[in-house]
């Protein structure tokens, strides 16, 4: 714990002044969605119904939002895709629960963040051409060749907490309106249809994968914490300077504050990616994937897994592409999957 | 050589109860195992209570009050934020796993106990190491205690985490408490207090029911110490024997409204109703663990004669 803090806190010697001023004017946090965006959660305050209506109410929901069977992999009319290495394939939306801690064959211990993959269902897909017209999609795909976009939701709730033009979202497919919508980009070949489910099985035992999520909101914080800056004496007469910054700029050279001048300021809650993180246990039950390594964010925070974009540590061998489907001959399949290095806890005793 | 006072059992009213062993044998009632959930909502959705005695006949399982004591790592860090029902599930599953393979003992602050793990550099691959039991603490799959011993008149200190895997044996050589929950002082006593033989044999119960208190003053060495003991209200010091001005400093600087802040207190524990549901899931695999490695030192002892 102590390593991870010291790493953050190497200050760079010479650094490039011209980056930073790009960057301090670029917005980092936004506590609003984008225009485009559908107004999600109700506005309205809770309004006198009566009990009956409110029967009726929920009535309704049940008849509109029907159980559907689950999908079988021959039901769906994916062309029979081939993966290749340039394949992009979907991500998914999780919730990180915590730590544990797990322990590999020569005895040493290993810190495992605990990801619960939620209820993940595809909404629907925007082939490529579509989404290179699309404000984000233009700027990703400005010089290259324009890939696919899949909408996954995830965490199925009540329709009432919602606006009715956000549970239209979902009436194509017929499915409780998520809380949470992700977008994720794909080559054509790994298109999904929509109402597939995504689950825990979707990745392999030893792949790496990346994890977005929110960093941990630690909101107006002093230079000290924030930056790593080392204040002053706590004792020996100083005068009310022990947290604070001291000089900002020089006096001659450009005689003025430089933009990105580090300052108390707001932190945390920014947008990060930890790259590379393998997975050494995935738990088919409970669709539960365990990574090495630590994530993004508090816990219980959401966060969404990809594939790695890390080159020499891609997949060699095909995944299960698109996604995963549980066997069509009613074969359940193996509940607890652990990678070779770790130690099963029901296993005899490691001797050295 | 250490003049061993004379082991009491005390009768502390309610803690004599919580010892009591098998009492809770008339509470029992026959096990039904909840349907385990597969949905996301796993973890969220609360178990329904059903109170014994129920008009449609439904039985639950209530384990022994004295498991918080005895299996007290199988309780989550009580920190809100960092609190999910259903990882602390499945690190409990875990952790019977890993209960199936090793025994863990029942063990307090101040139990001698005696540790084997497989280490690389020693000459027969195995250490053992022999020592009090000077602090516990950890939740979940991170429980640790630290044991002191005193070896060639040097003082050594060793933190084990009860579930790692190159742990072989833990034996608890004597089992008793003392009169504090933390022994973290006998670094500043006289090392006979901490100086135990390396060949020490496991000593027999005369009272299999009560966990007997052991309620021995040690003698601290001159000041300086390595933390003001004379703040910390420790009952199994003797007399510190320090001027008054420092009895004067620390009743300036101790806080005596704490013991009232119930919501201090409640955030430091987890409540009782989730306590009862956490042991009651575990109870039943704990309990065939015992009767296992019962039936097994019994067919040990019978194989003898």
């Amino acid at each position: 714990m102590v390593f991870h803090k010291r790493r953050w806190l190497v200050r760079r010697l010479f650094f490039n002044h011209e980056q930073i001023r790009t960057m301090s004017r670029v917005k980092r946090r936004t506590t609003h969605p984008p225009y485009w965006h559908v107004l999600k959660n109700n506005q309205r305050t809770d309004e006198k119904i009566s009990s009956d209506n409110l029967r009726f109410v929920q009535e309704v929901i049940q008849d509109k939002y029907k159980n559907k069977s689950p999908i079988k992999g021959s039901d769906l009319d994916i062309e029979k895709t081939e993966w290749d290495p340039k394949t992009k394939r979907s991500g998914v939306i999780a919730r990180n629960i915590g730590v544990q801690h797990m322990w590999e064959k020569d005895g040493k211990k290993v810190i495992c963040t605990v990801l619960h993959v939620l209820d993940n269902h595809v909404i629907r897909y925007v082939p490529p051409e579509e989404y290179a017209k699309s404000v984000i999609g233009a700027k990703m795909f400005k010089n290259r060749k324009p890939l696919g976009c899949l909408v996954v939701g995830a965490e199925a709730s009540n329709p009432e907490r919602f606006t009715r033009q956000y549970c239209s979202l979902f009436d194509e497919v017929g499915l409780l309106p998520k809380k949470r919508l992700a977008r994720f980009i794909v080559t054509p070949n790994a298109a999904l249809p929509p109402c597939t489910p995504l689950t825990a099985g979707h990745f392999v035992i030893g792949q790496a994968v990346d994890v977005y999520g929110k960093t941990i909101d630690y909101g107006f914080q002093g230079v000290v914490k924030r930056w790593g800056f080392k204040g002053g004496p706590a004792s020996h007469g100083t005068t009310k300077f022990h947290r604070r910054g001291g000089t900002i700029g020089t006096g001659r050279d450009k005689a003025r504050v430089w933009p990105g001048q580090k300052m108390p300021g707001h932190m945390g809650s920014e947008r990060r990616f930890n790259r590379g993180l393998k997975i050494v246990r995935i738990n088919m039950k409970y669709n539960i994937i365990y990574v090495k390594g630590t994530v993004p964010g508090p816990t219980n925070s959401i966060v969404q897994i990809f594939d790695t974009a890390l080159p020499r540590r891609k997949f060699t061998e095909a995944p299960p592409h698109p996604t995963y489907f549980p066997p069509e001959d009613g074969t359940l399949p193996q509940e607890d999957i652990w990678d070779s290095s770790l130690h099963v806890f029901g296993s005899p005793s490691i001797s050295v | 050589m250490l003049r061993r006072a004379v082991l009491q059992t005390f009768r502390q009213g309610l803690a004599q109860s919580f010892f009591k062993r098998y009492a809770v044998s008339l509470t029992e009632t026959t096990v039904t195992h909840q349907p385990i959930e597969t949905s996301d909502e796993a973890g969220e959705r609360t178990v329904p209570t059903q109170k014994t005695g129920d008009e449609s006949g439904n039985t639950v399982v209530v384990a022994p009050p004295e498991f918080r004591f005895i299996y007290p790592e199988f309780l989550p860090d009580p920190a809100m934020e960092r609190r999910n029902r259903l990882r602390e599930k499945l690190e409990r599953m875990d952790m019977l796993q890993r209960r199936s393979v090793i025994e863990i003992p029942e063990f307090y602050t101040g139990s001698i106990m005696a540790v084997t793990v497989a280490d690389a550099n020693s000459p027969n691959k195995f250490a053992r190491f022999v020592g009090i039991c000077i602090q516990r603490g950890g939740s979940g799959l991170r429980a640790w205690f630290i044991l002191r011993n005193v070896v060639d008149k040097q003082g050594v200190e060793i933190l084990y985490e009860m579930y790692c895997p190159l742990i072989q044996k833990i034996e608890v050589l004597r089992l008793e408490r003392r009169l504090d929950e933390s022994l973290l002082y006998l670094r500043d006593a006289l090392p006979e207090y901490s100086t135990f033989p390396m060949d020490m044999e496991p000593e027999r119960r005369l009272n299999n029911s009560v966990v007997p208190i052991n309620p021995l003053k040690v003698k601290l060495r001159p000041r300086p110490w390595l933390e003001r003991w004379e703040r910390q209200n420790l009952q199994g010091v003797e007399d510190l024997n320090l001027p008054q001005r420092f009895y004067d400093r620390a009743e300036k600087v101790a806080k005596p409204w704490e013991k009232y802040d119930l919501m201090l207190h409640y955030r430091k524990t987890i409540p009782a109703e989730e306590q009862e549901k956490i042991f009651a899931e575990v109870h039943s695999q704990l309990q065939q663990q015992e009767l296992k490695r019962k039936l097994r030192r019994r067919r040990g002892s019978d194989n003898e004669y």
